[in-house]
């Protein structure tokens, strides 16, 4: 008999008498069997069970005030649905079922929005959008650092506290952090607005708004970096560069004697701490020092 | 033309019209669902990410949410808040099963070097669950731990029994490939 076939029907319990025999017969029957045996010993009810009903009451009741279903709930009911009627047109006007996409530190994801353009989420960075309408409103709102590949439709709009950028079918980075405001175009046409100005930037070019103070330049990469788990700088104030160490590895960088709005030039790949430290280090002709628990500190050379 | 007698239709309406928030009928729903919500979380996510507590707030929503929920939903409601619950967690944790190792108080008469043996195959057996697919552990482990059978777990995770049956099949070609190494010679 086939193996397989028993070893089915065995996990099913449903062999025969006959199927028995065959598959006690089998050379690693004995082996097959240890497996399933020893199964019993990761049940859950051996290591964790959940309260039984009095003891979830009892923590219910102690985690609330307990809502007494009874009493004042009438009166109550009144004055909760007039609000509940107010909030609910406010937002099915105007918050319509927003999608909202989060990263923390040393995380990065990719989105798919509802007309398939995409868009990659750098660390500690935020998007939200409102799905319902997306055809005819393509809005969303950035907080931190994202690259977006725009599927040709509507206008598409991407909006930060520090400027907003309008796009109909390209590909671009946007970054929003401290400060600093800054728009890639790699692919067709985007239309920066920030500051009261609005700019435009086609292939190539890029929009960078520091401090206050704008400068324009040109890139020859067909996408921004970070996405190849690298982050590069260009004359940009240290502080900067270590918020983006801070977010890329979820550490906490403490700094002594260190000029940090001296301008670095240069980068560090995402995948080694060490080599990361070394990199911004060196330049800057500062040393770190690197404890376990993901802590950092930079001194300067007077150390 | 033959009239429901009130009191048969009412007795029909009761069961479909009760209402959750009602202790009686919560506290039904509570004893009915708790241990498999709880072991389906368990398997599937582990002992460090706290199943207890996300199948008890699963439960503490349902009945803040009760009267939104019809009875027929409670199931797939609780299932679905606690799983969710679960993914927020997932996403700032490193999942780990930590399926804790038997106490071997009854192995006092074999030897030593047998006991270290079977502890070093319950380890691998532990990573090895941890390599299966998140569906191919819970159902396998619905199955062979607490013995469920494969209908009550079909109804349990809302597929086939003949999809149970196929991830049950996968994990164990699987946990065998990994455990290759204990065969008994």
């Amino acid at each position: 008999m086939d193996k397989n076939y028993l070893i089915e029907k065995w996990l099913k319990n449903e062999l025969t008498e006959a199927e028995k025999q065959s598959f006690s017969k089998l050379d690693d029957a004995e082996f097959n069997q240890n497996i399933i045996d020893n199964a019993i010993h990761f049940k859950a009810s051996h290591h964790a069970k959940i309260n039984d009903f009095n003891t979830f009451k009892t923590h219910y009741n102690s985690q609330n005030t307990p809502i007494k279903k009874l009493n004042w709930w009438s009166p109550l009911i009144k004055i909760a649905s007039v609000l509940v009627i107010t909030l609910g047109v406010y937002f099915a006007f105007f918050n319509n079922s927003e999608t909202l996409y989060k990263t923390i530190a040393s995380e990065k994801i990719s989105v798919e929005l509802p007309d398939e353009s995409k868009v990659e989420l750098n660390a500690q960075s935020s998007i939200a959008f409102n799905s319902k309408n997306w055809k005819n409103n393509r809005a969303v709102k950035l907080q931190g650092e994202a690259y977006f590949k725009v599927a040709k439709g509507n206008v598409f709009d991407v909006i930060t506290t520090q400027g907003k950028v309008t796009v109909v079918g390209t590909q671009f980075n946007v970054k929003q952090r401290e400060n600093y405001f800054e728009v890639k175009c790699f692919e067709g046409i985007v239309k920066v607005i920030a500051n009261d100005m609005t700019k435009q930037l086609v292939a190539g070019e890029t929009f960078q708004l520091l401090n206050g103070r704008l400068s324009e330049g040109k890139t020859n990469a067909s996408g921004p970096k970070w996405m190849d788990n690298m982050s590069e700088f260009e004359a940009i104030p240290f502080k900067q560069v270590l918020a983006e160490l801070e977010r890329q590895y979820n550490i906490q960088i403490t700094i002594e004697s260190v000029d940090i709005d001296r301008l670095f030039t240069g980068g560090f790949m995402h995948t080694n701490l060490e080599n990361a430290l070394k990199a911004i280090t060196q330049p800057m002709n500062v040393t770190f020092e690197l404890n376990t628990s993901n802590m950092v500190i930079i001194h300067g050379t007077n150390n | 033309m033959y009239n429901f007698s009130p009191l048969k239709q009412s007795a029909l309406q009761k069961d479909l019209n009760d209402n959750i928030c009602e202790e009686q009928v919560f506290e039904r729903i509570y004893n009915k669902y708790a241990n498999d919500l709880h072991d389906f979380l368990y398997y599937k996510y582990g002992a460090n990410l706290n199943p207890n507590d996300k199948a008890q707030d699963a439960f503490i929503k349902l009945w803040d949410n009760c009267k939104q929920i019809p009875l027929a939903k409670a199931k797939s409601y609780l299932f679905t808040v606690a799983n969710n619950m679960m993914l927020n967690e997932v996403k700032h944790q490193k999942v780990v099963l930590k399926y804790q190792q038997e106490n071997h108080k009854h192995y006092t008469n074999e030897n030593p070097e047998f006991v270290l043996e079977k502890q070093e195959f319950l380890i691998r057996y532990q990573n090895a669950l941890e390599r299966l697919t998140e569906e191919q552990r819970v159902a396998f482990l619905l199955n062979k731990a607490d013995g469920k059978k494969h209908s009550e777990i079909a109804e349990i995770l809302g597929v086939t029994q003949k999809v149970v049956e196929y991830r049950i099949y996968s994990a164990f070609n699987a946990l065998k490939k990994e455990l290759e190494g204990f065969k008994i010679k």
